[in-house]
């Protein structure tokens, strides 16, 4: 998988690993953003209150 | 044959590789909910808790009972043995409240009394981790120590005089405005924090009681109680 994006990224090597870095960049902001607040309430780790529910 | 085997290795590497990748993701989490949440929740308490200090400033000496305005906090709660500064308080205990850097106190399933009450009990959520903690250290309040409600115009210095380090979440009761678990039978002016245990989880509640001790005016300065000194 990895393998086969960085054979079909364009440029040379430099260029290469610039934009990989951009990507994981991207994607760890997606999911600091919106994944992990999203699926945060959905996890059993920080329910607080005595609710009985 | 080199053809199949070379098709059944590119398999096994993808499946490889979609495994790290769920670990760096799954380790991403954790630094997101034990640091980012901090700092954005911290970030927007401090805000809040500025905003809060900038209307008790400039309501005047002679203003309205600030303590009741429950719009953006109602004051600050101090505790000494957790070490973690000011905590504001706002109205509620839903994570759209919670998940701002502050304590909140309980609507439902029974309703709070508020620290200038006659007598009641003042019961305060908050999150042990992630979304700035601020409950983090609950496990260090022992019986004896300082608990103090800071509003607008009044001190109020509670002594913590049980805990209780596990129960349930169904166990609503401590909340009461009598809490007879915590070994009390008469009305008084009692203070619980709820938060969960054990840290990083939430199976269980932390609870601690404390009852009021004392009042102190706010001065000009806002010089703090001895307990915070």
């Amino acid at each position: 998988m990895y393998g086969w994006i960085w054979r079909h990224l364009p440029g040379n090597a430099w260029v290469r690993a610039l934009i990989s870095i951009v990507l994981v960049l991207a994607i760890v902001y997606v999911l600091f953003q919106y994944v992990f607040p999203w699926a945060e309430p959905l996890l059993p780790f920080n329910d607080v209150t005595v609710d009985g529910q | 044959m080199a053809r199949a085997r070379n098709r059944i290795a590119g398999i096994i590497s993808l499946f490889g590789e979609l495994l790290i990748t769920a670990g760096l993701v799954l380790g991403l989490f954790v630094v997101y909910s034990l640091w980012w949440t901090n700092v954005l929740a911290d970030r927007a308490a401090d805000k809040d808790g500025a905003q809060v200090r900038d209307r008790w400033a400039t309501d005047g000496a002679a203003g309205a009972p600030g303590a009741l305005d429950t719009k953006d906090g109602i004051g600050f709660l101090h505790v000494p043995a957790m070490d973690n500064g000011e905590v504001l308080v706002k109205r509620g205990t839903g994570t759209d409240v919670l998940n701002h850097g502050v304590a909140g106190y309980y609507t439902d399933p029974v309703k709070s009394a508020l620290p200038q009450d006659k007598q009641g009990n003042f019961t305060l959520a908050a999150h042990r981790d992630g979304h700035g903690a601020k409950f983090h250290n609950i496990h260090k309040l022992k019986t004896g120590d300082a608990i103090v409600f800071e509003t607008k115009d009044t001190w109020y210095v509670y002594k913590v005089y049980k805990t209780l380090p596990e129960t349930t979440k169904y166990n609503v009761d401590v909340l009461q405005p009598v809490p007879k678990e915590s070994g009390k039978t008469k009305p008084g002016r009692y203070i619980t924090l709820t938060t969960c245990t054990p840290m990083y989880t939430s199976d269980y509640r932390y609870i601690v009681w404390g009852e009021l001790e004392r009042t102190e005016k706010v001065d000009h300065d806002r010089t703090p109680p001895a307990e915070l000194r």
